[in-house]
């Protein structure tokens, strides 16, 4: 019987294997979702230790050293102009349907559930994927439907890459399509930085909810350790 | 004997479902057999974030009949161009068909599968409507109602 079974149970495993790979032909590219410098991620759930809902960070990045032009056309210090702030962080583009304006949505009405006193404790910072479409202007515009205290930051996209790789945020060249629409491909988790320490702590992926944006905004804007 | 009976059945019906999953994932494409029936629920457009900029388009596609069937073209009377993407982890992309199983749905959420709207006839406010074609591969196209709805909204809220 043995026997018999092993054969069988080898082609069950072969199977499973023409399965597993016909869905990566028939999916999408997958990429560094985030983490390390080679594009791995380093994440763990520990929810019975931590009073978060995001997913806790086992690598506390530092906030990355970026100066770039904010949505007024002044230069703004990332580090030194959210230092000891609750600091939400997110690389994403205008062009973009679906991810880019439902996670700033989630995140603009998680803020709006909290005290005004707690809401300007907290940093919103998006950094444009695609700078050369994304002007001062056509950002500002854009962020204002989530909130007008977002900072929006829109440079040299060589910059922005540097400052996104050591987070294990992928950013790319955006592509230009025939239809003229533009594909940008970035990672799309939100990073959540502690006032003690100005450390990532904390993650989001694109599919967290308002509920569990709305719950961690409130224990980030009282600095509550993670 | 019954023991071993009933181990080479489990490895039986493991292997059948593995193959089935399989087929389905390979093919992409709607079956030959069975009638496909379906219909369109619960569209909706966001508010686009910049005035009269690019939008998503939301719905949920339910195939009660027994053959599958898959959306190949949207469009609309009021907008330019409507594609179907999909959002992976870090980016999405534009897709020439999306399947409808047999019995089953196809979902355009947040996050997912979803339709891109531009290049609007009249910039889209807050209740107005958009029609949306959705052109299907067993020949059957859909017309529905789509409503604006705020940037913010979530189905259910």
């Amino acid at each position: 019987m043995a026997r018999s079974t092993t054969p069988r149970l080898l082609g069950a495993a072969a199977l499973v294997l023409a399965a597993a790979l016909s869905l990566t032909a028939c999916g999408s590219s997958s990429g560094g979702s985030g983490g390390n410098s080679d594009g791995s991620v380093t994440v763990t759930k520990e929810s019975s230790n931590s009073p978060y809902q995001g997913t806790l960070l086992t690598n506390h990045f530092d906030k990355p050293d970026l100066v770039m032009n904010d949505t007024s056309g002044q230069p703004f210090d990332l580090r030194k102009q959210t230092a000891g702030h609750p600091t939400l962080l997110f690389f994403g583009y205008t062009s973009c349907p679906d991810v880019c304006p439902t996670t700033m949505g989630d995140i603009g009405v998680a803020m709006s559930k909290l005290s005004p006193e707690d809401q300007k404790k907290i940093d919103v910072v998006f950094v444009s994927t695609d700078p050369a479409r994304d002007t001062p202007k056509v950002l500002r515009t854009w962020l204002d439907s989530f909130g007008k205290s977002v900072v929006g930051l829109t440079g040299d996209l060589e910059k922005v890459k540097a400052a996104a790789k050591p987070l294990g945020i992928m950013v790319e060249d955006p592509v230009v399509n025939k239809d003229g629409t533009v594909t940008s491909t970035h990672g799309a988790q939100v990073l959540a930085f502690l006032p003690s320490d100005d450390k990532a702590h904390l993650l989001y992926l694109s599919n967290s909810s308002v509920d569990t944006y709305a719950h961690d905004l409130a224990l980030l804007a009282k600095g509550v350790p993670a | 004997m019954s023991r071993r009976f009933r181990r080479s059945a489990l490895i039986g019906s493991g292997l059948a479902t593995v193959l089935v999953a399989g087929t389905v994932l390979v093919a992409c494409s709607p079956g030959t057999s069975g009638d496909s029936n379906v219909a369109v629920t619960g569209a909706y457009i966001p508010l686009p974030a910049t005035p009269g900029g690019m939008a998503a388009g939301y719905l949920t596609v339910q195939n009660i009949g027994s053959g599958a069937d898959q959306l190949v073209k949207v469009s609309s009377p009021g907008a330019k161009s409507v594609t179907m993407h999909r959002s992976t982890d870090t980016t999405m992309e534009e897709v020439g068909a999306l399947p409808v199983a047999a019995h089953g749905k196809l979902l355009l959420e947040r996050g997912g599968n979803h339709l891109m709207i531009m290049g609007w006839t009249k910039a889209p406010a807050v209740g107005d409507v958009l029609e949306l074609d959705l052109t299907f591969a067993r020949g059957r196209t859909i017309s529905v109602q789509a409503p604006v709805k705020p940037l913010t909204y979530r189905p259910g809220s």
